[in-house]
């Protein structure tokens, strides 16, 4: 095997690795918090779903960061190729670090595309890079808090509707979450259908996949949600509802974040493998199953290895968090992160995550958020691309001098 | 990791709820000390009062901590202004059963018709009233936000305001009483005996007074 294949590898798997102990973490932290499930239990949903994820749903965004961002012809060397995609994971992960060590909340596909813009731009100039693309990515991050945000409000506003006031909480609950479940079964449904039986007809994915597998999910939680104590109060009722429904949803959160992320670590490395079995990379290049199993394998590897203590941590500071709130921020950002990774967008799961709890506060259902965050997304959006392009460019310069 | 754990800060209510655990405390505490001098038990009276006096220091320092805590940065469900005034009133609860039990402090032995005494001792009954209704309002204030405003639970609010105001009209009825008692016995009362029974039932009445205030501040949370 090429060494240099085997590094991107190492690399890749690396970077797997800390999305999964980091971002993976944090995909479930709202069901540890909201005490759904502990963190062990958590540490295994997590590390199943976000390899089902990645290895299933993980295709159409690694391509589109890996052709999108540059353009294929502008690159003549194969060993560009090589070396960049190296400098990328690297610039990618070492930011990583230094932004984790300062708090910033920074997004792993924020980080690996500024490092793949970075190589580019070093090897052949700002021409080199697809500005239309990049802006179209830009867009999408400012868009994935907000669109977290907006669907966020709905489902909170739906379900108070739909339950809270209803005549009779605890029993409309127990008719209503078997339906956001089944909701979300419906897009998990489709999704089937698309990326893994590679069906084009969206309509009929809906209709024959996504409906069937909801309205049969639909049934089986229907039937399994009983309460066996008698409840006094109609509000701690609802929220043990919603405390059990909350394990299902953060697991389509695994799932989601499992499908969008991956392509951040694997999409280099598919790069690399192109160029050492085929010689250069084309226009099109399928990432073969093995890649997107690195990569689940690595983001899995590491929930179980350090995931646990983050989620742990995590999960006692987010104590204020009460189910039906934990949940429908797990629904609203994982439909929201699945459907624009569906669309090749390179998503945020950080930033819709956030997004989703502030438009639940603007619908008055958080008694307190910091909004100081805010501000450290947007500082992290002007950041993060630029200085991790830097990064990049400085080892992708070593690597053509060394090489 | 860290996006989470700055993203949810601590909700008001809890520590609101605890302040207003121990404005309770503080009035049903006077009101013992109000059957010790009813009875003409002075020792025990002093005592108690001294502990009105402490249980409002208490109640002073979560006010202090709950003020600290709401940064100006927080996205709350309810305004900070709306908290910040409400705490302030609930405050006023307590501080209002201080200055009573001051002045039962500073003028220990008074000769004063029983008549008078029962009424001034009815008063701070009914406050003690007016101080649980405040704790029930804020724990519903709680429920009401946990429930996404619904109607059902602004609607059990309204009830607790209302009875709150209940309250504070009784009060408000027992002090015309009791000044005109005051008035109708103005030859058997030295002005100094006068000047004291009015300004204890000024201050047991100033307890409903900001009970009263502090539901209108929580009409207007659920308003905005």
């Amino acid at each position: 095997m090429d060494p240099w294949l085997l590094i991107t590898i190492l690399l890749g798997f690396a970077m797997a690795w800390a999305i999964g102990a980091n971002d993976a973490a944090n995909s479930m932290s709202t069901a540890v918090g909201a005490k759904a499930i502990t963190p062990k239990q958590a540490v295994v949903i997590a590390g199943v779903l976000e390899f089902t994820g990645a290895y299933f749903f993980g295709k159409s965004v690694t391509e589109t960061i890996r052709k999108g961002i540059l353009d294929p012809s502008g690159i003549t060397d194969p060993n560009v190729l090589i070396y960049g995609s190296i400098a990328a994971l690297l610039a990618a992960t070492i930011w990583l670090i230094i932004a984790t060590k300062f708090g910033l909340p920074v997004s792993t596909t924020h980080s690996i595309i500024g490092g793949i813009a970075g190589y580019g731009i070093v090897y052949a100039g700002m021409s080199i890079v697809n500005w239309g693309k990049m802006a179209q990515v830009v867009l999408s991050w400012i868009l994935s808090p907000i669109v977290g945000a907006i669907m966020a409000y709905i489902v909170f506003k739906a379900l108070t509707r739909s339950i809270f006031m209803s005549r009779n909480p605890v029993k409309s609950a127990r008719v209503w979450s078997p339906f956001w479940i089944g909701l979300a079964f419906v897009v998990i449904g489709t999704m089937f259908y698309i990326k893994v039986l590679h069906g084009k007809d969206l309509k009929a994915g809906v209709l024959f996949y996504g409906i069937p597998a909801g309205f049969f999910v639909f049934l089986i939680t229907y039937a399994l949600i009983r309460l066996r104590f008698p409840i006094n109060d109609p509000y701690i009722g609802v929220e043990s509802i919603f405390r059990r429904v909350q394990v299902v949803t953060s697991g389509y959160v695994a799932l989601a974040h499992g499908a969008n992320d991956v392509a951040n670590a694997i999409g280099p490395v598919a790069v690399v493998y192109a160029v050492a079995s085929m010689g250069m990379a084309g226009m099109k290049v399928p990432v073969p199953r093995w890649i997107l199993a690195l990569g689940g394998l690595g983001i899995a590897v590491g929930v179980a290895t350090y995931g646990y203590r983050v989620m742990e941590t995590v999960g006692k500071k987010i104590t204020e968090l009460t189910n039906t709130r934990g949940f429908t921020i797990d629904f609203s950002a994982a439909t929201v992160v699945l459907f624009a990774s569906w669309l090749g967008m390179p998503i945020s799961t950080t930033h819709t995550v956030v997004g989703a709890v502030v438009g639940i506060g603007l619908a008055r259902g958080i008694k307190a958020i910091n909004t100081s965050i805010l501000k450290d997304i947007v500082i992290s959006w002007f950041v993060t691309v630029p200085v991790a392009g830097l990064i990049s460019a400085v080892i992708f310069k070593v690597l053509m001098l060394v090489g | 990791m860290q996006v989470w754990t700055k993203l949810f800060a601590k909700s008001p209510f809890k520590p609101l709820i605890k302040h207003a655990e121990v404005v309770i405390q503080t009035v049903e505490t006077l009101e013992k000390a109000l059957q010790a001098w009813h009875d003409g038990n002075t020792e025990e009276m002093e005592r108690l009062a001294i502990e009105v006096d402490r249980l409002e220091d208490v109640a002073d320092r979560i006010k202090e901590e709950i003020r600290d805590s709401l940064s100006s940065k927080l996205m709350m469900a309810v305004s900070r202004e709306d908290v910040l005034i409400y705490l302030h009133m609930q405050d006023k609860v307590a501080d209002s059963a201080e200055d009573t039990a001051k002045w039962l402090l500073v003028k220990k032995s008074v000769d004063v018709p029983a008549e008078i005494k029962d009424v001034i001792l009815q008063m701070g009954r009914e406050s003690i009233k007016a101080a649980k209704l405040v704790y029930e309002a804020i724990v519903q204030m709680d429920r009401v936000i946990e429930s996404g405003f619904s109607e059902k639970e602004i609607a059990r609010e309204y009830e607790l305001i209302h009875a709150i105001e209940d309250v504070e009209k009784v009060i408000d009825d027992l002090d015309t009483k009791l000044m005109r008692l005051v008035f109708e016995n103005s030859d058997r009362l030295d002005w100094g005996t006068g000047f004291c029974i009015l300004n204890i039932a000024r201050t047991v009445s100033n307890i409903s007074d900001k009970a009263k205030d502090a539901a209108e501040r929580i009409r207007l949370m659920m308003n905005k």
